[in-house]
């Protein structure tokens, strides 16, 4: 009851305070309209252009290759041009010298998918068309991401995870620039969370009215549970708000699985809190704590593509980019969009989740060793 | 019954004593005063009863119960108005009071009646749904009490509750510090202003460099300096007047003048007001008027401390 109490509390205060409407719901509508109007020419949301090579090699029974090669006469329209590999062609070391989107073999019971680190799209495209055969024929079909600057060996997303396409085809999507920045902004803005976060509990300490939160026969972890409670719940509702005003309005895609989404969006909004409440700890003023949740945020949006499409080009940038929690959350739910792939969002959510606990330990370790919050 | 119990209560910041030794015990109904200059401990003993700080020593009792064992029995009955305005700007008077006696578990129609009825206690009901950045000083001070006694403790702890504000609010203060008394609160309260803990006080202890140096009634403080008295005596001309002569009276042991006014400090046990009188005659002055002074906290207070309350 409490922390229910607490909680109400703090959303009042947010939603009174000019600057959280500001910057968790002006700001990304603003910044979606410029960019996604603005920059609309650098996208190419038709599916005409998508001429995708595709290697593959057959050692399959009759009628399964028979069903293949069905499968590949009907796409050859769309795009996607199949051909068949020689007995001496190696189709990996193709796909990493890029000749070649993708590379498939096909087995009896199993389909097994190569493709080029460097082009998600064109990836996706293909897994997305892919995943239908397998779903009619009840096959496996497995995934590896073929790494163009690791040329001596196959470097596969997740070991070589095997996992069983689940849906149907969607394939010849990808984001127009509203789309693209309708996602991107959000995620952003999600992490801007951890700006008022690191004023949740230094900020009761500087008006004074921690003394009284102190006093009141309430425990500390109360305390710290309703106030993260109100500040994640004031960011998921801006979030919601800024999601369904760009759906409605903007018409940017999101997807069939606005579920899935908002699972992501709300792991990222409670890493964005955690990260500003440890800051708050690990500093000495409000000052340095603002500073370097800025530095961070502003790195994590330029290396996650939150301003403009970055270039998944191997080398330094791609590892710089791994770093980014925007990477990784505008990553999982372009996937889920656009590719029914939910596997990346459930490595987020991990990922974003486990980050939040090292934080909240970090605040709540020192919290407890203070007199008073 | 005692409300409040402290037994060798000890505070220390490193290796500075802040709170050194303090026993004290408070009973029911009482308006206690904690009286020292700044940094003598004040804040620091009474953050310690309301479980802002720790003790390093000694025990504090609230109702009889041990407050490190039974922390929020010992916390609900305590209401604390803190010594720096502790409000949200951004919530009204109203939410601010909600807000806070919340917090004490009160909820539904019970709250809003206490939220309202503390509110008309510091006369601030027209105010309920104004911002407190709208108010001034005083009613400010105002909201801090009303946010400490909406849900009615039997112990109110006041750090300096009346500090920086015009005359009216303070007097509106005083008066209803005195109600809460009448209502049945004990109150602690600490004042840098003589004049109001002389006036409110039932009790008072002065604290030193953490230490209480004296504790009683009003006049039981002065009791403890009366072994001296102050005569001051107005006339019209001083300049026939031959202090070392005066000073050679017996039981007199200074002498000033301010203005037309001779001020003489003499042993409360020698009676010479009579040969002080005779002595104005004979040198042929004038006498205007004769005062006796009786001891008030200030002297005692700078009698004990050898500083005044306010430096
Ligand atoms: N957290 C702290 N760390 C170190 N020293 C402290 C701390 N809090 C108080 N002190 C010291 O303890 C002494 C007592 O401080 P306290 O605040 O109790 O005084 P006070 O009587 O309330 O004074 P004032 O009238 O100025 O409010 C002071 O010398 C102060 O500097
Ligand atoms: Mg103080």
């Amino acid at each position: 009851m409490n922390i229910i109490n607490l909680a109400l509390k703090e959303m009042k205060r947010d939603f009174r305070d000019l600057r959280t409407l500001i910057f968790l719901l002006a700001f990304p509508i603003v910044l979606m309209l410029i960019l996604g109007t603005a920059l609309s020419s650098d996208f190419n949301t038709t599916t005409e252009v998508v001429d995708i090579p595709v290697l593959y090699k057959d050692s399959a029974n009759q009628s399964v290759s028979q069903a293949f090669q069905t499968f590949t006469e009907g796409l050859s329209d769309s795009g996607v041009h199949f051909k068949k590999a020689t007995e001496t062609m190696d189709g990996k070391k193709a796909v990493k010298e890029n000749k070649y989107g993708a590379y498939i073999e096909v087995t009896n019971s199993q389909i097994k998918m190569y493709e080029s680190n460097k082009n998600s799209i064109e990836g996706s495209v293909i897994e997305g068309m892919l995943s239908a055969f397998v779903d009619k024929y009840n096959m496996i079909s497995t995934v590896a991401k073929v790494s163009p600057n690791a040329l001596s060996k196959v470097t596969p997303n997740s070991g070589e995870a095997n996992f069983i396409k689940e849906t149907g085809l969607h394939s010849l999507k990808k984001p127009g620039a509203m789309d693209y920045y309708a996602i991107t902004m959000t995620t952003m803005i999600a992490l801007f969370g951890a700006m008022s976060a690191s004023y949740l509990i230094r900020g009761e300490r500087i008006i004074g009215t921690a003394t009284r939160l102190v006093v009141a026969p309430i425990s500390k972890a109360e305390i710290f549970i309703g106030k993260i409670f109100g500040g994640v719940l004031t960011s998921v509702l801006c979030t919601l708000i800024v999601v369904l005003f760009s759906k409605y309005v903007f018409k940017a895609n999101w997807g069939e699985h606005l579920g899935i989404v908002f699972f992501v969006l709300i792991t990222e909004i409670v890493l964005a809190i955690s990260f500003g409440l440890g800051m708050s700890y690990m500093t000495k003023t409000s000052g340095a704590s603002q500073a370097i949740i800025m530095v961070v945020i502003q790195l994590a949006a330029f290396f996650g593509g939150a301003y403009f499409q970055v270039e998944d080009g191997g080398g330094l940038m791609n590892n710089v980019m791994q770093l980014s929690p925007l990477h990784w959350a505008n990553h999982a739910i372009t996937q889920v969009i656009y590719s029914d792939n939910m596997t990346p969002a459930i490595h987020a959510a991990f990922l974003n989740l486990g980050i939040s606990v090292v934080f909240l330990l970090i605040a709540i370790i020192s919290m407890g060793r203070r007199e008073g919050l | 019954m005692k409300v409040l119990e402290m037994k060798h209560l000890t505070r220390k910041f490193g290796d500075f004593i802040a709170v050194d030794n303090v026993t004290l015990a408070i009973d029911e109904g009482e308006i206690f005063g904690f009286l020292g200059t700044n940094g003598a401990g004040k804040s620091t003993t009474i953050n310690m009863i309301a479980g802002l700080l720790h003790h390093t020593k000694g025990e504090i009792r609230i109702l009889g119960k041990d407050v490190t064992k039974n922390k929020k029995f010992a916390k609900s009955h305590i209401g604390m108005v803190p010594q720096d305005i502790a409000i949200y700007e951004d919530l009204t008077a109203y939410e601010n009071i909600q807000f806070f006696a919340g917090l004490y578990g009160l909820r539904g129609q019970k709250l809003k009646e206490q939220v309202e009825e503390a509110l008309k206690f510091v006369g601030l009901s027209d105010k309920a749904k104004s911002f407190p950045k709208t108010f001034s000083g005083g009613m400010k001070r105002r909201l801090n009490i009303a946010c400490a006694i909406a849900h009615r403790p039997k112990l109110i702890i006041m750090d300096e509750p009346t500090v920086g504000i015009d005359p009216q609010s303070r007097n509106y203060i005083l008066s209803s510090v005195r109600k809460l008394n009448e209502m049945g609160c004990t109150i602690i309260y600490t004042s840098h202003y003589m004049e109001e803990v002389e006036e409110i006080c039932s009790r008072i202890a002065i604290i030193d460099h953490g230490k209480i140096i004296a504790e009683g009634t009003k006049e039981q403080l002065k009791a403890i300096i009366t072994n001296t008295k102050d005569i001051w005596i107005g006339i019209n001309s001083t300049d026939t007047l031959d202090l070392s002569q005066l000073k050679l009276i017996n039981g007199v042991k200074e002498v000033k003048v301010e203005e037309d006014v001779i001020k003489i400090n003499s042993s409360a046990d020698v009676n010479n007001l009579n040969t002080i009188i005779q002595y104005f005659i004979a040198a042929g002055i004038e006498i205007r008027t004769v005062e006796e002074q009786a001891p008030n906290l200030d002297t005692v207070f700078l009698t004990l401390t050898g500083r005044n309350l306010r430096d």
